[in-house]
């Protein structure tokens, strides 16, 4: 959809929200308002899988903008743009 | 003695003659079990370069002092000089052939000489004994287990060779309860060339234990810690390790077509997810391990065990290729017959380059999902094709004068992380001392996962120390032996009260990671005896050359050289990569 930002939901995420990506209209927000307006539409919560009590990232959670961590940008500040693609990733592992 | 069984029994398959081999408290202490005892021990029995598939060349099954005890302690490491590489090598398995071999009353197992008919080895309190192989030699993994099992009894367990171990394939495995396997460095070989299809353990010793109680306490401790991490607790046991698939891949570094892309497009269709919506029948898990990242899983035609990361990977997106099941039953077939599934995989990779370069004319094409497990079969029957696949992708490649299509780190196949994408992780592939493996020092779990904190995947800064810390905590882990995956909930202080409630020493955090630079540092030494250099320590030059077009890797090249020097000053080791005077003296080496 133009305009929106695209939210794809991988790990846990996507077995506790049955699907694999929403289009959020989230131009110009930081990534927790982006987050927070994910869920809303999701209809069901799933913040709980990547972020902590206090609304800071869970230790292992992985939130890429465009490919990149946010973690190297301004973490959960940082500002998303129409057109751009998040990928969240709740804390996972293997080897 | 609490902890250690205090007895390793070595045997010779030529004479027959077995004997106790003397290890004092003191080289216990130095080098705890497993990778370590057992690196320590082959290199004073072979202290010369053997050849791998040698009668003289030893192998060694050995536990550790925590073996049987807290969870996940049902593995065991087997050492010996790699046909693969010729590199000291140690592989690791889980399942509970280790406790059995523990609860046989053994520390370790060290296997010397050559049968003169196929025969294998049945360990139990009472002793070694040599048992004729006649009417199981040529068997594959599955039947070779059940049959041995059904004459030892239900508590016994078996790690065996398949055809691939028999005809001697450098990369061939060793598989014991059932479907877990010593992947990687052709340990199953050394057996093959041994005579030696199984060892058959089983006992009724337990490990004493120092300090019951604060064992006790610290085994509930443990509980909480896995069960309330996100990746032990959750993610490992819903999704096991493909759930790899998507993240990797979303870094730009899931090695696409023997590591041309680091994008590939079907990487959903062969994810963790999908195969938990698809293939998966259930979880499995090895020996009190609470985790069970284990997968059985079922095709339309077969079921077996996995696939996992590296194998989806492997006969995956490193071939172009998306059919789930086809991946699955090339999995279950390098099980059956006993091969290492990433060295086969990316061997694959290779033929397909070379033939598509037009370097080799042999017919394999990207993507030709079919054709897979008839690959896999003819390697380990040493037919057709898999006459030349079965020299691994180093020597294939060289073969057919294109070496550098071989993604290989001293002839060991790198896995499904693409060094571009993390530069701690190109340092460790170029370092590790049994080659192209993520095993020494799992850097994607800083660089990309974020574990135990988050370090910019594209910086070198820091990195040299990083992982050298890392190599040393895993030679720790594989020494005691647990499984590395408890390394996502706990820390090395946990380990080292570990250690000290059940042996009652009073081990510190700094003397497991000096134990761990020990080992580390003596691999070195067994490396350097063996003919290797600096110029050993590099990486195809795919990956120092030639970067990425697309993906969130693009644009990158391993700066291997700006790291190298720090990680050998780091280590102690002079400028050439070898260890100074004053380095193996703080060692006692
Ligand atoms: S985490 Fe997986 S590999 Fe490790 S011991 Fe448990 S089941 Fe085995």
């Amino acid at each position: 959809m133009a305009g929106t930002v695209e939210v794809r939901f991988y790990a846990l995420l996507r077995r506790r929200l049955e699907r694999s990506a929403l289009a959020v209209d989230g131009d110009g927000l930081a990534v927790l308002d982006l987050l927070s307006r994910a869920e809303q539409q999701a209809g069901r919560p799933f913040l709980d899988e990547i972020l902590d009590r206090g609304r800071g990232l869970l230790n292992g959670t992985m939130i890429l903008v465009n490919g990149e961590n946010i973690r190297l940008k301004q973490g959960l500040a940082t500002r998303v743009r129409a057109g751009d693609v998040v990928d969240l990733f709740s804390p996972a592992g293997g080897g | 003695m609490n902890g250690w069984m205090g007895r390793i029994v070595t045997i010779d398959l030529g004479s027959g003659r077995q004997e106790e081999l003397p290890v004092g408290d003191e080289m216990r202490r130095r080098y705890l079990g497993g990778r370590g005892l057992g690196v320590r021990l082959y290199s004073d029995l072979c202290p010369q370069p053997l050849d791998p598939l040698a009668p003289e060349n030893a192998i060694l099954f050995m536990t550790g002092p925590l073996t049987g005890t807290v969870m996940t302690s049902g593995r065991f490491q087997v050492v010996s000089r790699s046909p693969l590489t010729g590199t000291i090598c140690d592989s690791s398995s889980g399942g509970s052939f280790g406790a059995a071999l523990k609860s046989a009353g053994l520390d370790g197992l060290v296997v010397r000489g050559r049968a003169e008919r196929p025969v294998y080895l049945a360990v139990s309190p009472a002793g070694v004994e040599v048992r004729d192989a006649a009417g199981i030699w040529g068997l594959n993994t599955q039947p070779a287990q059940k049959a041995l099992q059904e004459r030892a009894g239900a508590k016994a367990s078996v790690a065996c060779i398949g055809p691939a171990g028999e005809n001697l394939v450098p990369f061939a495995a060793i598989l014991n309860d059932r479907d877990r396997a010593a992947g990687r460095g052709g340990m199953g070989a050394v057996m093959g060339a041994k005579n030696l299809k199984a060892v058959v353990a089983a006992g009724d010793r337990a490990t004493a234990i120092a300090d019951p109680e604060g064992y006790r306490e610290m085994g509930l401790r443990l509980d909480r810690a896995v069960d309330k991490n996100p990746v032990t607790g959750k993610s490992l046991q819903v999704l096991g390790t493909s759930v790899l698939v998507n993240i990797v891949n979303a870094h730009g570094m899931f090695p696409t077509e023997n590591f041309r892309r680091g994008v590939f497009n079907d990487a959903e269709g062969i994810s963790g997810e999908k195969i938990a919506e698809s293939l998966l029948l259930r979880q499995s898990a090895c020996y009190k391990c609470p985790i069970g990242c284990g997968r059985t899983t079922r095709t339309r035609n077969k079921s077996g065990e996995g696939p996992e990361y590296e194998t989806v990977w492997a006969f995956g997106a490193h071939l172009g290729v998306s059919d789930l099941a086809a991946i699955a039953e090339a999995n279950y077939a390098c099980n059956e017959l006993g091969l290492d599934t990433i060295t086969m995989g990316s061997t694959i990779g290779c033929a397909m380059e070379l033939c598509e370069s037009g370097a080799w004319d042999a017919g394999l094409r990207w993507g030709d999902a079919g054709r897979l497990a008839g690959w896999v079969e003819d390697t380990a029957h040493l037919r057709g094709v898999g006459v030349d696949l079965a020299l691994g992708s180093k020597r294939l490649a060289a073969k057919f004068g294109k070496p550098e299509l071989a993604m290989q780190v001293k002839g060991m196949e790198i896995p499904a992380y693409d060094p571009r994408g993390a530069q701690g992780m190109a340092l460790a592939y170029a370092t590790s001392s049994r080659g192209g493996c993520h095993m020494r020092a799992y850097m994607i779990m800083p660089e990309v996962l974020g574990h135990p904190v988050f370090l910019d995947r594209f910086s070198t800064a820091g990195k040299p120390e990083i992982v050298a810390l890392f190599q040393d905590i895993a030679a720790v882990v594989d020494s005691l032996v647990l499984c590395r995956f408890l390394q996502f909930a706990v820390g090395i202080s946990t380990l080292s009260e570990m250690l000290r409630t059940v042996t009652g020493l009073d081990f510190g955090d700094e003397e497991l990671l000096r134990a761990g630079r020990r080992v580390n540092t003596l691999e070195r030494l067994v490396n350097i005896r063996a003919g290797f250099t600096r110029a050993d320590d590099t990486l195809p030059p795919r990956f120092l050359n030639e970067e990425f077009q697309t993906g969130s890797s693009r644009h990158r090249v391993v700066r291997l050289e700006e790291m190298l020097d720090r990680y050998y000053a780091v280590r102690g080791w002079d400028p050439l990569g070898k260890p100074t005077a004053a380095t193996l003296a703080e060692l006692g080496l």
